[in-house]
């Protein structure tokens, strides 16, 4: 990972530029393959933009919630930091399939009639707030490392909170943190193959079909292992290279 | 508290008047009933042994400490809960910690421009030139695309001057600036503010530099035990103090603790 620390925008452009032609071009080199891979080319393809989609849409949206709510848990509000401190306690002592089936199933029930959820969104919902309260505690890590006299300073030069909070506690709280969810995020493109539990045709379970026609694991299984090893480097590596970016001014 | 304030130039404007201020941290009284008036122009040195209440004091000035009861005006607004208030004061004073506090992740131009470009809505070029022109005062123009951590302390207190005044505050409080520095940078922050004295803003300076307070001082305040026990010249300050308490501290620091 030194080439990435050392060379942050490169390495940034060149994952995300590495990322989207690997995940379009995909089905070229895999349509060479032999039996059962070769015909089965398209099918992988569109499972590794799916289980990327997912991965991004769940992720994105899981650093919102997890900034809101760990926020919220130092919130001089009592009933709110309850209230995060409870979201964060019910997410991390239950299994993610359970809420992924919770989505799916319950959603129906609690949303009025006229909004249907699709089986991705369901997916994407239960990941987010589940990657959400993960974040939450990193986030919440990050905010107590920035220095109180660095918050006075500002409050004392006229900023309000808000802008406190923008310009001066989050960009240094997400260094600190950003570590710690980047491996929430590579946790998230392993995590995103539960989703075939509620017939979201990602990665795994384009695997799984394809296997289950041609009987032969060995191969199948593989090249859904080497596709899933590139993804998360590729996200892995994107992460370090934007902890390089933000880590300015912390050395010498 | 009976000895005799200086009495000021009748054409000085009071700036700060702080009237019967209480403060208690839980069963720990801090502030007991101060009361002092702060003249534009005048440099105060406030004085003290450790846990007086010096910084307490400071700090309930611009509200990084609420006050439990009495009042406090800065310029004709009176410091209380509404927000309103509170923002206005706060663009007119400026505050210099012991712990120079600079935004680390922000280079030090970034720094300095930070307030005046998000609380005054200046332009980015604008607030840019008067940084340099602010950094160039403090003799640290050079260092402005640095980071705080590549300064010396010395050099950070002078960024933490230059940024407080880039906000062109009616006063300025420093609450120790040069306590954390190692003795060979004192002298640099001392000048800095030496000149600032000059140029006739209104500071208060908590500090334990008694050859500052001295010389650069027109008024001395002397804390003990949440009390403001003797509020005059550094000449009868040094000279010939009312207080047994004060006349005690002053053997002491010249003793060196
Ligand atoms: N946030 C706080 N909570 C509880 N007690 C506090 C708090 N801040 C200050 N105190 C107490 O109030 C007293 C006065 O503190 P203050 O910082 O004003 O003293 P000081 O005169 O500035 O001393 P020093 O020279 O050591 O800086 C001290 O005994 C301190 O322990
Ligand atoms: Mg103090």
């Amino acid at each position: 990972m030194n080439w990435a620390t050392r060379y942050p925008g490169w390495a940034m452009f060149a994952a995300m530029a590495g990322l989207l032609a690997f995940l379009w071009g995909l089905a070229i080199p895999l349509a060479a393959a032999p039996e059962p891979i070769g015909p089965a080319a398209e099918q992988f393809a569109d499972g590794a933009r799916i289980t990327v989609w997912l991965t991004l849409v769940a992720g994105s949206s899981g650093i919102v919630i997890g900034v809101l709510a760990g926020v919220g848990k130092l919130s001089r509000f009592w009933p709110l930091r309850r209230l995060c401190d409870a979201y964060v306690w019910l997410i991390r002592g239950t299994p993610l399939l359970l809420q992924i089936l919770f989505v799916w199933l319950a959603a129906p029930s609690i949303l009025p009639e006229d909004i249907v959820l699709s089986d991705f969104a369901c997916a994407a919902i239960a990941l987010a707030l589940n990657v959400g309260a993960y974040n939450t505690e990193c986030v919440r890590a990050g905010i107590l490392a920035v220095p109180w006299g660095q918050v006075e300073a500002a409050r004392a030069l006229g900023l309000t909170p808000v802008q406190t909070f923008m310009d001066v506690v989050l960009p240094q709280s997400m260094r600190v943190a950003l570590p710690a969810l980047a491996n929430n995020l590579a946790s998230l493109v392993k995590d995103s193959s539960l989703a075939y539990a509620i017939s979201v045709v990602e990665l795994t379970m384009v695997g799984y079909r394809v296997q289950a026609e041609s009987y032969q694991p060995i191969p199948v299984f593989v090249t859904t292992a080497v596709i899933y090893l590139i993804l998360t480097t590729a996200f892995t590596t994107l992460t370090a290279a934007l902890e390089a970016q933000l880590n300015t001014g912390q050395q010498r | 508290m009976n000895s005799p304030a200086p009495s000021p130039d009748t054409s000085l404007r009071p700036i700060i008047e702080a009237r019967q201020v209480d403060k208690r941290f839980g069963s720990f009284h801090a502030l007991k009933k101060v009361s002092a008036v702060f003249y534009e122009g005048q440099v105060t040195a406030i004085v003290g042994p450790s846990g007086s209440g010096k910084s307490t004091f400071l700090r309930t000035l611009n509200r990084l400490e609420t006050h439990d009861s009495g009042e406090i005006v800065i310029d004709g607004i009176v410091l209380n809960d509404d927000l309103k208030n509170l923002d206005a004061i706060r663009r007119e004073v400026g505050m210099v910690f012991q712990s120079f506090n600079l935004f680390t992740h922000l280079t030090i131009l970034r720094n300095i421009t930070l307030a005046p470009m998000r609380v005054r809505k200046m332009e980015r070029a604008a607030a840019e030139q008067k940084a340099r022109t602010l950094l160039e005062r403090v003799g640290l123009l050079s260092q402005a695309d640095k980071y705080p951590v590549q300064l010396s302390g010395g050099q950070q207190q002078r960024v933490a001057i230059a940024r407080a005044l880039a906000m062109d505050p009616k006063v300025l409080l420093f609450d120790e600036p040069t306590s954390a520095l190692d003795p060979e940078m004192v002298n640099e922050v001392l000048a800095v503010m030496r000149e600032l004295a000059y140029s006739g803003i209104t500071m208060l300076v908590v500090t334990h530099e008694m050859g500052f307070a001295r010389e650069v001082a027109d008024r001395i305040i002397f804390f003990d035990d949440g009390v403001i026990l003797e509020d005059t010249t550094p000449e009868v300050f040094f000279t010939q103090a009312e207080h047994e308490r004060a006349r005690a501290f002053l053997s002491q620091v010249r003793h060196g603790f």
